[in-house]
């Protein structure tokens, strides 16, 4: 039973960063406030740098499978998606973080209500990001009608993309983005107007 | 019979269970964007490994999608949230579902994990080592057997390696992947990566390392590549295979009776063309020690 209560404090250790500080501040206290009596004080030992490399990992290996799932905005956005994540995955992980998917739209969630297109170059670059989130709520999610309003021209976005490289351009007319499936399997039908 | 003849008869039961299992070859992880790459140079990939949690309660599109991609390779589904490491126990819905899942993609075998991404209502997106405990070798026979029961497929089980190591060690890592793998005769899932990024945790020697584990048990090897943070290798799998990760998976091939390697990439997806190459190179590494033709 000792391990039950080991591996739900290391669980949040490993997920929610105040915890952490404040374990590493008193390891003892906390390990038996959280209800470890044999274990505690051999919690109390875990070495904080080790600690933080594996929540190092969880997190390369998150923001890979971010990279997986948003690979347009993660090849225009470059390291800005990198530094974008890392404010992201400052917040804790909500308890029972779901898919890969989730995590992706939660993390698009945040880069247009946190970070905002002014703070994003190409400044196209969070519609691009809104329009992939929306594909994955229409195939991952199986949502039957996903409509997005997105302030750029994403059409021309996504040929220019599909050869390499996004040429200097305006893209500053909206484009409506509608995913729709009818009863039956297969992808949704996909429109830009 | 005394206990070590018990041993050595268990061993080579598995041994010969795992002997029996099929050579695949060289497969990639499956990761979308690769898709339509994939469907044109089939030949090219001998068999592709799932992000298996990611398609349970999958939605139709998904299922069509799988469908697809099982009509055309070898799916082998690799789990990552059954947790078989948890001292709570198995979530038997989860069970369940991944029980449909493999039973619906008839693998040659599956794959979780050495170690536990749920406790206490939380989930963690890797998974997390176990202590070298004897209370955590029970932890994962009690899992093991139920899954087991719920899923007759070989199951292969990857080691965690890592930098965190739980205080009250009570046995090296070799002799609890053998407790470990001995119960229901499971194969070993190594990741030479891994093992190459975590080499300053065991004396910066990854091959003396390498010797020290069950190799007769390797049935399937991850390899990856990762960059360089701050003088340590971080396997990010955001770039091409280093050169010492090539030397690994050499040393691991010649040793190890593999069925299979599996080229894993995740950040920074280059066009499938780029990958392809690394595959050949394994494929070649495999039929130079007569793991395949």
């Amino acid at each position: 039973m000792e391990l039950v209560q080991q591996q739900k404090l290391v669980a949040r250790l490993c997920t929610n960063r105040e915890f952490r500080e404040e374990f590493f501040a008193q390891p003892a206290q906390v390990a038996a406030r959280e209800g470890l009596t044999v274990g505690a004080e051999g919690l109390a030992e875990l070495h904080p740098e080790h600690l933080r490399q594996f929540v190092r990992l969880l997190r390369t290996r998150r923001l890979g499978s971010m990279g997986v799932a948003l690979p347009l905005t993660r090849r225009v956005l470059g390291n800005r998606f990198v530094e974008c994540f890392k404010l992201y995955a400052l917040r804790p992980t909500p308890p029972g973080v779901g898919r890969v998917v989730e995590d992706a739209i939660g993390f698009v969630d945040f880069l247009r209500g946190q970070m905002g297109s002014e703070v994003l170059d190409p400044p196209w670059s969070l519609s691009l990001a809104r329009y992939e989130a929306a594909r994955l709520e229409a195939v991952w999610l199986g949502r039957r009608l996903v409509v997005r309003w997105l302030p750029h021209r994403i059409g021309p976005l996504l040929a220019q993309l599909a050869k390499g490289k996004v040429e200097a351009g305006n893209f500053d007319r909206p484009t409506l983005a509608i995913w729709w499936r009818g009863t039956g399997r297969g992808q949704p039908r996909h429109w830009l107007l | 019979m005394n206990g070590a003849e018990n041993r050595v008869g268990r061993k080579t039961e598995i041994t010969n269970l795992l002997a029996n299992l099929p050579r695949l070859g060289v497969g990639l992880a499956y990761r979308e964007p690769f898709r339509e790459e994939l469907l044109q140079k089939q030949s090219e990939v001998d068999f592709l490994e799932i992000a298996a949690d990611d398609y349970l309660d999958a939605t139709p599109a998904l299922e069509a999608e799988l469908e697809l991609l099982a009509e055309h390779f070898t799916i082998v589904p690799h789990f990552m949230k059954l947790s078989l490491g948890s001292a709570e126990g198995l979530d038997e819905a989860y069970l369940k579902k991944v029980a449909a899942l493999v039973k619906w993609l008839n693998p040659p075998w599956w794959s979780e994990h050495i170690g536990f991404t749920r406790a206490g209502g939380v989930t963690l997106t890797h998974p997390a080592p176990l202590p070298f405990t004897k209370d955590a070798v029970a932890v994962m026979k009690r899992n093991i057997i139920t899954a087991r029961r719920a899923i007759p497929t070989p199951l292969i089980l990857e080691n965690v390696c890592s930098q965190l190591v739980w205080p009250g060690t009570e046995m090296d890592e070799s002799d609890f992947l053998n407790e470990v793998l001995g119960v229901g005769g499971c194969g070993l899932l190594l990741d030479v990566t891994n093992l190459f990024a975590n080499a300053p945790s065991f004396g910066g020697d990854p091959a003396a390392f390498l010797a020290r584990l069950p190799l007769d048990r390797v049935v399937q090897i991850h390899f990856s590549g990762g960059h360089e943070s701050k003088g340590r290798f971080v396997d990010s799998r955001g770039q091409a295979v280093p050169e010492g990760v090539w030397q690994l998976l050499e040393l691991a091939v010649a040793q190890a009776p593999v069925r299979s390697i599996c080229l894993e990439r995740d950040d920074n997806l280059p066009p499938l063309g780029e990958v392809l190459w690394e595959l050949e190179r394994a494929r070649a590494i495999g039929r130079q020690h007569r793991r395949w033709n």
